[in-house]
């Protein structure tokens, strides 16, 4: 060690106590931060989710009409199957385990949260986006 | 078009509504004006004085116009003038007279001025109560009002910019291309409007909106104090108001959030309180950063430190704030929240992120101007101060904010993360744990300081005393851990460290309470108030952590004790289960059986689901305990097929038992029964039934049926049967046969709701002059037609955490009362 440095004390000059925690706090939550990161999900279409059959992901689609809705509670309360096509228009069966939720026959957007197994789509969650009241052709006309 | 007179319209309430709209604006914008030139001729010779009552006056007729508004809009929606869009849109006529008021804030225009109107009423408050600081405070608030204004103002700068939306807008201009609004007449054809949404037909939306956006106005003053005391340079002056307003904000504030939870957990079918939902987050983020800016601030009124970073934390609050309007309102979380806010359109997005720009500009080049005056003590604190463990709560909760903002703003930041990275960014697939796994730490440290802290003092404190007292709390605490944990069966070793925390907070509050504080009524608002805290934090613990369906279907669930495959955790989402009517099912210790639906009538349009809980003690062979719940429900709601469902709660002492329908079985497509016709000839003769049997006792003319309403030349009789189910127990029903001026025959049936036994009087046969027999028509539902599908939950100790609420409110108004009897600013030494 060359002559005339000396080593400093750990704790530099001018930086007081509350400065070092806010630092290190800081630096903490950065770390959470960017461990949380992975937590953070993907919109996917049918084909890409089918890619990683394990990971559940977000699939943004619309419901296909052509295809009959099938709900029986009285077999099974938390099985409703339908089919939904995604944004690139492929089309796939899902299963929701859960109730039918209402007004998904109006829905013009259903985000379904699940994972591919084979070719059928298992969700554990369903929103949809619904015509609003603000929709032009919607106003009710009663007979006077 | 124009030249159309349209006939039946009533145009003067929308025109006076808003012409007023325009003057709450002026006055708003004149007052602001006229407090800052106040401001600046401070020194003169009159002070300011002309300034002063101009800017007044102004604000004064700022606050009538708003309550002129206010009238209108009520006018219209009372009055059912369904020309107004608003009184279509949200309105109709069969609506319940106290929904007419949750009409107001359903609507974005309503919950604007819902918002101005407390801004109104806490501004003519700081007009009185500001004395030195009033100019400077008001022309922060006034301006903050005129912006609001424009956010209801509707006035078109050319064709395709549009400030704000009226709320007095008319329908035919709402909806200019439909057809119908072509004919002069169309009024006769709009007869209704479209009335609540029914999930907001609840006592909750009629104050909870109100309390919630008091909390949001209550952030504005801290704000205007800051900036007054940034602007004038005078940095002792505003504390003692800016604590007690922000002290206000913070149990306000904090009331409503819970209210909200609250009204979730009553009437929403979430099946829960807290969902960690982005309108939730949305106003959770000020409340956390504003009660980190309120202790800081009392760092600074105490030691003279932490005062820039009370700056940025009270300014941020109520910036906020404007950004949680920004998330809520503008629609982009679209896809990402339960809350079904229609957005406005890309308008008022822009309108909105150029107020909070402005905002946030002011904010900093006064902070960064006054940088280099701004107060500080070079010397550090000790570690076993006060303040110095204040400020690292601070720190926390800031932090916690943070990442609660970041994840929920993921629709505002993943457009940018995607032109990075390509990925299209979405929330977390499991919100709840994602958050929890983080908060529950800041859970853990804040539990722990907000009950340590209370035995430090400020500057310096005697280690040895406060390692002793806190020793002791900590020894109980951790008995207390110990037995709960056991007790409850909580394992998950993070959640057993915030058990002992939130128990630290809770033992060491009242320790200190008691021993420290003598019980000393007005010292006692730190303690109360963290006590308060201490008791949400375990009543969130103890009801999250053990809340269980009892609902569970478990056909078909595999038993696997591997790691959990997404498949399985669908499986234990399987909360629902069917029950169809008269079976009964077994629910955790409870055997619930649905018995049948019934409807109140009259302006309440819900289906009541009667379902009877049961709990037989095996040992003793008999009923133990037996309760009804009605969850309920609209079927079929304007507008929308299927139902909207509520719950409905029993409540005990430790714990609730929650449940809801999450479907029910559609009578009228399902319920397939004919009539089936008997004939009996004598009394004494029976008819066999799918679930028991009856017996027609003969012939009578005594009717009283409230159903029935003779009329002269009527032939009434009725027949008289007893009805015997498989217990046994007798029953008697008369259905009526009536002929009318001898022609008409008509018949009044008569059923037995929980027999699914429907009954009718088909014919009366006279044989000869004593002989006569009857055709007893019977129709029976078959019992698999009529169900419903149940979620059960329980949530044990949830009144802990209302408790915790009512204690932390109740802690706040004590500490509210302190800061207001304080006037002389004597710094503690």
């Amino acid at each position: 060690m060359p002559k005339g440095i000396t080593l400093r004390a750990a704790k530099p000059n001018g930086m007081k106590k509350t400065q070092i925690v806010l630092l290190v706090l800081i630096m903490a939550a950065i770390a959470v931060l960017i461990s949380v990161f992975g937590d953070f999900s993907s919109y996917e279409t049918f084909a890409s989710a089918a890619k990683d059959p394990k990971k559940s992901y977000y699939i943004i689609g619309t419901l296909d009409t052509t295809h009959a809705m099938h709900y029986d509670p009285k077999a099974d309360a938390n099985h409703f199957t339908f089919y939904a096509k995604d944004k690139a228009g492929t089309e796939s069966k899902v299963i929701f385990s859960g109730e039918k939720p209402r007004d998904i026959e109006k829905s013009e957007q259903i985000v379904m949260m699940g994972f591919m197994d084979g070719d059928t789509f298992h969700c554990s969650k369903i929103q949809m986006k619904c015509p609003s009241k603000y929709k032009k052709d919607q106003v009710a006309v009663g007979k006077g | 078009m124009d030249a159309i007179k349209f006939a039946g319209e009533h145009l003067w309430p929308g025109q006076l509504g808003h012409f007023f709209v325009i003057v709450s604006f002026v006055t708003a914008l004149l007052s602001s004006i006229s407090y800052f030139a106040a401001a600046r001729s401070e020194q003169a010779m009159d002070g300011g004085k002309g300034w002063l009552t101009m800017a007044r006056g102004a604000f004064v007729l700022h606050a009538a116009s708003i309550i002129a508004i206010f009238t209108a809009l009520f006018y219209i929606i009372t009055r059912h003038l369904f020309e107004y869009h608003y009184a279509w849109e949200h309105s109709s006529r069969d609506m319940p007279g106290e929904y007419l008021l949750s009409c107001f804030w359903e609507g974005q225009q309503g919950s604007f001025m819902l918002w101005m109107f407390w801004h109104a009423v806490l501004g003519l408050i700081v007009m009185r109560t500001a004395k030195d600081l009033e100019s400077r405070t008001m022309t922060i608030i006034a301006f903050v009002q005129a912006i609001l204004a424009t956010m209801i103002l509707g006035i078109y700068l050319g064709p395709d910019i549009k400030i704000g939306t009226t709320p007095f807008m008319l329908l035919r201009n709402a909806m200019q291309n439909a057809p119908i609004f072509s004919s002069p007449d169309y009024l006769n054809f709009v007869k209704d409007g479209n009335g609540l949404n029914v999930l907001l037909q609840n006592y909750w939306m009629v104050i909870h909106p109100p309390v919630l956006f008091l909390g949001f106005a209550l952030t504005l003053i801290p704000f205007a104090y800051c900036i007054a005391a940034l602007w004038k340079g005078d940095y002792q002056r505003f504390i003692q108001p800016t604590l007690a307003w922000s002290l206000a904000g913070g149990a306000v504030l904090g009331t409503g959030i819970m209210m909200g939870g609250a009204w979730a957990y009553e009437s929403l079918n979430f099946g829960g309180y807290w969902a960690w939902d982005p309108v939730e987050n949305a106003s959770l983020v000020p409340w956390l950063t504003l009660i980190a800016g309120l202790h800081t601030l009392l760092v600074y009124r105490n030691t003279k430190r932490a005062l820039t970073i009370t700056f940025v934390l009270l300014l941020l609050t109520h910036l906020l704030v404007w950004y949680s309007t920004f998330l809520t309102r503008t629609g982009i979380l679209g896809k990402t929240s339960v809350h079904a806010f229609t957005g406005d359109g890309t308008a008022l997005t822009y309108h909105l992120l150029i107020v909070i720009g402005a905002l946030l500009l002011l904010s900093k080049v006064l902070l960064l101007v006054r940088w280099k005056q701004l107060p500080r003590i070079k010397t550090e604190e000790e570690t076993l101060s006060r303040e110095f463990w204040m400020f690292i709560g601070a720190v926390i909760l800031f932090l916690a904010s943070i990442q609660i903002a970041v994840t929920t703003s993921i629709p505002v930041w993943a457009p940018l993360a995607k032109w990075i990275t390509g990925k299209e960014f979405a929330p977390p697939t499991d919100v709840m744990s994602h958050y929890n796994n983080i908060q529950v730490w800041v859970a853990i440290i804040v539990g722990l300081l907000s009950g340590a802290i209370l035995y430090l003092r400020y500057k310096n404190s005697d280690g040895k005393t406060v390692g002793k007292r806190l020793g002791i709390v900590t020894l109980i605490s951790l008995v207390l851990t110990g037995l709960l944990a056991w007790g409850q069966e909580i394992k998950t070793w993070q959640y057993d460290i915030m058990l002992f925390a939130s128990l630290f907070g809770i033992v060491a509050t009242i320790y200190y309470g008691i021993s420290v504080q003598k019980l000393k009524f007005k010292k006692l608002g730190p303690a109360v108030t963290h006590l308060g805290f201490a008791a949400i934090l375990l009543g969130i613990l103890l009801s999250s952590y053990n809340k269980h369906a009892i609902s569970l279907n478990t056909t078909g669930l595999s038993f696997n004790l591997e790691k959990k495959t997404q498949a399985e955790t669908i499986q234990e989402n399987m909360e629902n289960m069917i029950l169809f009517r008269n079976i009964p099912v077994a629910m955790g210790q409870y055997t619930a059986t649905y018995i049948g639906d019934s409807a109140v009538g009259g302006k309440d349009k819900r289906i009541y689901y009667r379902v009877s809980f049961d709990r037989y003690d095996s040992s003793a062979k008999k009923l133990a305990e037996h309760f009804m719940l009605y969850p309920d429900a609209f079927i079929n709601p304007k507008g929308m097929q299927g139902m909207s469902a509520n719950p409905s709660t029993k409540h005990y002492l430790n714990k609730d038992i929650f449940t809801y329908i999450s479907s029910a079985a559609d009578r009228t497509k399902s319920d397939t029964s004919t009539y089936h016709t008997h004939t009996v000839n004598k009394p004494g003769d029976t008819v066999y039934l799918n679930n028991g049997f009856m017996i027609f006792n003969g012939f009578s003319n005594e009717i009283n049926d409230k159903r029935y309403i003779p009329k002269e030349g009527d032939l009434a009789v009725k027949a008289r049967l007893s009805v015997y189910d498989t217990k046994g127990q007798r029953r008697e029903i008369a259905p009526i046969y009536i002929l009318r001026d001898r022609q008409y025959i008509t018949q009044v049936d008569d059923t037995l709701e929980d027999m699914s036994l429907y009954t009718r009087f088909g014919a009366l046969n006279v044989h000869s002059k004593d002989s006569a027999s009857v055709d007893i028509m019977v129709r029976q539902t078959n019992p698999m037609d009529d169900f419903i599908v149940l979620k059960a939950l329980v949530f044990p100790y949830i009144n802990v955490l209302w408790l915790g609420i009512v204690i932390m409110v109740f802690g706040f108004s004590i500490s509210l009362g302190d800061a207001l009897n304080r006037k002389v600013k004597t710094p503690k030494a």
